[in-house]
């Protein structure tokens, strides 16, 4: 089948097979920013923004996108890298990196939510976000200082 | 003699500059190995085992080979019958040969049975379900702890294994090692503490899924990128069994933690591109990630410690069961460690024994994980003398540290044990546990901890704080090397070649760091590349804590070289004698003032001036190994009502000497601190009763989330080790050790509950507290 | 996924009618469907583009139609003040937000999947749930969850308002886990004096159940004096199962905790 959406602004008009995940279809495209770790809904990696609320690409069927709007990570950095990819490099949040695609796609959805979140409100956001390297805490700091990033900009 | 360097005293060491790689990760890019697309690429799918022990009577591929799309289907009578053991190690390995990439029989479930090759993930898959495989069902030994049992089946009866200590009775390796009469002298002790302590089969559980990818490249050389720490062992095991020359490339690396220091996908990309000559690409699932890699050994450890009165710890004695699974690769190596990397901790005893066997099992395969058995024999070990001090009435931090090792002594066991074999003497030249212990008591505020109420009745909770000690090791000396190339440009950049494996942990910056000190220079004009057996010099690969050290150090000699064909260039450039000349800012200046920048240097060394280009190799391998030390600190809640624990506090004080980048290192040590935490309370894997992992995914194997890691601090000791790059030490695997035990201690000084078997399962510690009544 | 086909009816009648056809299955959020370890689906029916995700607030009750999302329930002010913070704070423990972000209503409820936090947290406020299997029909979430409705589509679930005082405990092993187990109670007070109490226990690992056994020994009495006893009392009288995450023994000791620590927060907030 057929569908047109829009990924990182772009409009895309793609075949997919009707069961196709759109995880699938994000990589097939090149967006390889879209993580594929553990297909149960349960890392994070994956993550996307759809109509700007961060899903998982894993679950979500790519028919069921047609007509909508999608960002990946790329997006974030289309002019330079943002307050939370700035803050990740500085506080050593991204150790091997696989899970951080996600993690920037969601910690974005929380500052716009949120822009001044308590460490409390950053666990809870982002518990869907598993990271293996960090331990957590320099993730924790990197979000901390981009909020203060973005509120001062 | 050591002397303490402060920040002043390096520009770019012991600086947290950016990871040179960061950029690229933060941004997404397609960097790792699922990532690369090589046109007409064959997907690789592998049929695994339904059973634990089996053999395959007949295996009928006719139907799926035929199916469209379908490139080759290949079974065991289609790939080199060569044996050899996965394990990434140097050569020749401790572990036993034991392994083939495809055999008749299989060993767990998940073992490998066909390899399908298709145009389509979705082809290969339709092909897997249509291959015909009649299997003969042999009993399973499931429970390791029954592998030696009378009528055990033999798991490993095939002609060709070597290496293996017994394999008829299951046992892949064995060792024992005694220095006194441990029984003589338990005797003669005033306290005697004795338990059996379990830790369990962690798994990895790295973000990035295991995958390689082959080809040949246009000269018909064949090429394999593959998610590995080891890409020369690779290199070396591929040769072995195929008898091909290959080049290895090491990309961005998803995490590893050990897990990647053994030859798994490989050899299954490359049987496909040789016989089919086409590029071939297979990417694990998390389940076979999770069901078909490998673990953490799981071990049984049976301790006993002695003391005398006067406070002396005199007796250590360690009788241990490991379980290596399917395969025995590290088996003898991870065993050995529990003990080697624990017991000289505690120099000043009469007695230490420490002796097992690590047996085969129908279960996934266990491997190198981050701590290789030190994790699991100080779980016993530090349990063990924690119960011992409060038997003795003395605090568990003076104990231990009136006990274990400082500077300028040394451990018989150093000379005893080392990797698979005798180890290397060594004394200590920096050691500063007395800070860590004393400092760390200080900022976790534990003499004040220690005397509040533990139960509260009304909350029904209950807090407790544990502390444990903790060495590792750096490197494993006198057998890994490391190389480093330096290649100086035109511009002024150098171009540092490596074989050190950066797989998340920052290698290639703080490498980068070590050169650009050397060279009076800055990071951003070392442009790193790591990990090409055809590009690089070679180096052992990322593992038992010896990149920073050992390739640090070849890094820091091939620097010193680099700075010395400098100078001498610059001596005859500037006609000065090489004495008065030094590095300084990218530049060689004289003592009277005149300089010339590096980028001068090599633009005339190209092309107008003893034309050449200033490039040299250097390598490393280490006499000793020097050990990082770690006190750490947890404070528990306890839900008395649930038995559910939560590490409210973990302070690490840690002395890995000058830590080459301090925000790196300590994203070690938290990182170190969370999985170990997961091992402690969460990482439990459930098998059915055929063998078969049920825990197989994210979704029922838990390792911890971002609220389930509550605060973990890391403070690092002022230490100088001299024989290190800038006196550097390891950083990466100790603080694995400590959570275990620092957490069980912290229990029991809560509700005077002693757990025994990690993870400590909410459960379990449930019905404890329910037998003492605390629980209404 | 193997799928034939993905079809999207703009009508509730018209998915139902595909419905009917065999290896036919409904979705919504998608989180359910993608983990089904089914061969192939013939059809496979998207009910978000029935619309059906809206909330509307009426004087004595409050619908949800079934396509809402959980975050969308957590975000809408209705909904969130019905019981003071009590949708708030439940709605936050279930899954992630991501999947927060796709899950919706009516897909938590419709696989009647034991672990459902969101069935546990409905059946507490006395829920019913409107199914089309034909006709409209309006049922009890208690009474629906223990029926079979074969074909049928959840198209809305109603809340009455507020009546008493209602907690949700839930108790996993990791943060982000599903529950181990989970218990959702609702007191109805007379002065001091319980008048009409609900308890309702879920990933027992079935599906959630009320304890009409405790409900009763509760009534008439000061919360907080029959705590213990009725903590002990759960635990004989709940139906539990063994899995992965516990034993039916440790899910017995669980349904007695959360009962306990449900009534202290009631107690507490109240």
């Amino acid at each position: 089948m057929k569908v047109e959406f829009k990924v990182d602004e772009k409009i895309h008009s793609v075949e997919i097979e009707p069961g196709e995940m759109l995880i699938e279809t994000l990589r097939r495209l090149g967006y390889k920013g879209v993580k594929h770790a553990c297909s149960t809904a349960s890392c994070g990696s994956c993550s996307v923004q759809l109509d700007g609320k961060a899903v998982l690409s894993c679950t979500t069927f790519t028919a069921a996108v047609d007509g909508h709007d999608i960002k990946t990570v790329e997006a974030f950095s289309a002019n330079g890298l943002s307050p939370i990819q700035e803050a990740l490099l500085e506080e050593g949040g991204s150790q091997c990196g696989f899970c951080i695609p996600g993690f920037v796609v969601t910690a974005e959805n929380l500052l716009e939510e949120n822009p001044d979140p308590t460490e409390k409100e950053i666990l809870d956001y982002l518990k869907g976000n598993l990271c293996r390297c960090t331990g957590y805490e320099s993730q924790t700091r990197a979000v901390l200082k981009a909020a203060k990033e973005r509120r001062t900009k | 003699m050591s002397k303490i360097f402060t920040e002043a005293q390096f520009s770019v060491v012991n600086r947290s500059i950016q990871k040179v790689d960061g950029k690229a990760l933060v941004e997404g890019k397609p960097v790792f190995t699922d990532d690369f697309e090589i046109p007409g690429a064959l997907i690789v799918k592998i049929l695994r085992s339904p059973h634990a022990h089996a053999l395959i009577k007949s295996i009928d591929t006719s139907e799926a080979s035929k199916l469209k799309g379908v490139a080759c289907v290949l079974t065991y009578k289609d790939v080199p019958h060569t044996i050899y053991t996965r394990a990434g190690q140097g050569y020749p390995e401790p572990s036993p040969y034991d392994a083939f990439v495809l055999d008749r029989k299989v060993r767990y479930v998940g073992d490998a049975v066909a390899i399908i090759a298709a145009e389509s993930e979705q082809i290969a898959e339709e092909a897997m379900k249509i291959i015909k495989v009649e299997y003969e069902v042999l009993p399973a030994i499931i429970d390791y702890e029954h592998a030696m049992d009378e009528n055990a089946p033999v798991i490993h009866d095939e002609p060709e294994i070597s290496g293996a200590y017994d394999s008829k009775h299951n046992i892949a390796s064995h060792y024992e090692m005694k220095l006194g009469d441990v029984d003589m002298e338990l005797a003669k002790c005033d306290y005697v503490v004795e338990g059996t302590y379990y830790t369990p089969n962690q798994s990895h559980a790295m973000m990035e899924p295991h995958g390689a990818l082959s080809y040949f490249d246009p000269n018909g050389r064949l090429t394999v990128i593959t998610s590995t720490q080891v890409p020369f062992h690779a290199r070396r095991i591929l040769k072995r069994i195929f008898g091909v020359n290959c080049r290895v490339i090491k990309p961005r690396i998803g995490g590893g933690f050990g897990g990647k220091q053994a030859i798994l996908v490989e050899p299954y990309v490359v049987a496909v591109t040789l016989k089919t000559r086409k590029p071939a690409k297979c990417i694990y699932t998390r389940e076979e990630t999770m069901t078909a890699s490998n673990t953490r050994h799981a071990m049984r450890f049976n301790v006993r410690v002695g003391a005398t009165k006067d406070g002396k710890l005199q007796v250590m004695d360690l009788r241990g069961l490991s379980n290596t699974g399917a395969y025995g690769e590290h088996s003898l190596t991870v065993f050995m460690v529990a003990g080697s990397k624990t017991l000289p901790l505690y120099n000043k005893i009469k007695a230490v024994r420490f002796v097992g066997d690590i047996v085969y099992s129908n279960t996934e395969p266990a491997g190198a994980f981050r701590g290789y058995g030190a994790p699991q024999g100080l779980f016993g070990l530090d349990s063990a003398l924690d119960e011992l001090a409060h038997k003795m009435g003395i605090d568990p931090i003076e104990f231990k540290l009136k006990n274990s090792i400082r500077e300028g002594e040394t451990s018989p066991i150093f000379r005893i044990m080392g990797e698979g074999r005798e180890g290397v003497e060594q004394i200590i030249k920096s050691c500063k546990i007395e800070e860590c212990a004393i400092e760390g008591a200080k900022q976790f505020r534990w003499y004040e901890k220690r005397k509040l109420p533990r139960i509260d009745k009304k909350k029904k909770i209950a807090h407790g704080y544990g502390v444990a000690f903790a060495m590792q090791g750096s490197s494993i000396p006198a057998i890994d090397m490391g190389g480093a190339t330096i290649k100086m440009n035109d511009d002024g950049t150098f171009n540092l070649l490596i074989g050190a494996t950066d797989l998340g942990t920052g290698s290639d910056t703080i490498l980068a760091q070590i050169a650009a000190e050397v060279l009076h220079t800055t990071v951003s004009k070392i442009i790193v590349y790591s990990s090409d057996t055809d590009m690089t010099p070679f180096d052992k690969g990322a593992y038992a804590s010896s990149t920073t050290y050992v390739s640090g150090n070849a890094v820091k000699h091939a620097a010193e070289k680099m700075t010395f064909e400098i100078i001498k260039a610059a001596a005859e450039i500037l006609k000065k004698p090489v004495d008065t000349l030094k590095l300084d800012d990218d530049s060689v200046i004289s003592d009277d003032g005149e300089r010339i920048n590096f980028s001068d240097i090599q633009t005339q060394l190209f092309y107008t001036f003893n034309q050449r280009q200033l490039e040299v190799t250097e390598s490393f391998v280490s006499e000793v190994s020097p050990p990082p030390y770690l006190v750490s600190f947890a404070e528990v809640e306890i839900d008395l009502e649930t038995g559910k624990v939560k590490v409210i506090d973990f302070l690490n004080y840690i002395d890995c000497g000058v830590t080459i980048n301090p925000v790196l290192a300590r994203g070690q040590v938290e990182g170190a601190s969370a999985q170990a935490i997961g091992m402690a309370l969460f990482e439990d894997h459930i098998f059915d009763k055929n063998g078969r992992i049920v825990t197989n995914d994210f979704f029922t194997y838990k390792i911890p989330a971002r609220g389930d890691i509550m605060k973990i601090e890391v403070k690092f000791a002022e230490s100088y080790e001299p024989t290190g790059p800038f006196g550097a030490k390891s950083v990466s695997e100790i603080g694995m050790d400590t959570p275990g035990p620092a957490i069980a201690n912290a229990i029991f000084d809560a509700i005077g509950v002693r757990m025994k078997r990690l993870p400590i399962k909410s459960e379990d510690l449930f019905f404890e507290i329910r037998k003492k009544g605390l629980d209404g | 996924m193997n799928v034939k086909e993905y079809l999207k009816p703009t009508t509730i009648e018209e998915a139902y009618e595909i419905g009917q056809m065999p290896g036919s299955i409904y979705v919504s959020g998608g989180l359910m469907v993608a983990q089904l370890k089914v061969s192939r689906i013939e059809h496979l029916i998207d009910l978000k583009s029935t619309g059906l995700a809206g909330i509307e607030d009426s004087k004595k009750e409050i619908k949800i139609e079934a396509n809402t999302k959980i975050s969308s329930l957590l975000f809408n002010d209705t909904v969130s003040h019905i019981y003071d913070h009590f949708f708030q704070d439940s709605l936050k423990e279930i899954g992630s937000v991501q999947i927060r972000n796709m899950a919706t209503v009516g897909g938590s409820i419709a696989f009647k999947l034991g672990w459902s936090d969101i069935t546990t947290i409905f059946m507490t406020v006395d829920s019913d749930v409107e199914i089309y299997d034909g006709s409209f029909k309006r049922i009890p979430l208690e009474k629906y969850v223990s029926e079979k409705h074969r074909g049928s589509i959840i198209t809305a679930l109603y809340i009455p308002k507020k009546n008493g005082l209602v907690a949700f405990e839930k108790f996993s092993r990791s943060i982000f886990d599903i529950a181990t187990l989970n218990l959702g109670l609702k007191f109805v007070l007379d002065e001091d004096f319980v008048k009409e109490a609900k308890i309702i226990v879920g990933s027992r690992p079935m599906i959630s159940e009320r304890i009409p056994e405790v409900e009763n020994f509760l009534i008439g009495k000061k919360p907080m004096d029959a705590l213990d006893d009725a903590g002990k009392l759960i635990e004989k009288t709940v139906k539990v199962g063994t899995d992965i995450r516990a034993s039916a023994d440790y899910r017995k000791a669980l349904a007695g905790a959360l009962l306990k620590k449900a009534m202290r927060r009631i107690y507490d907030e109240g």
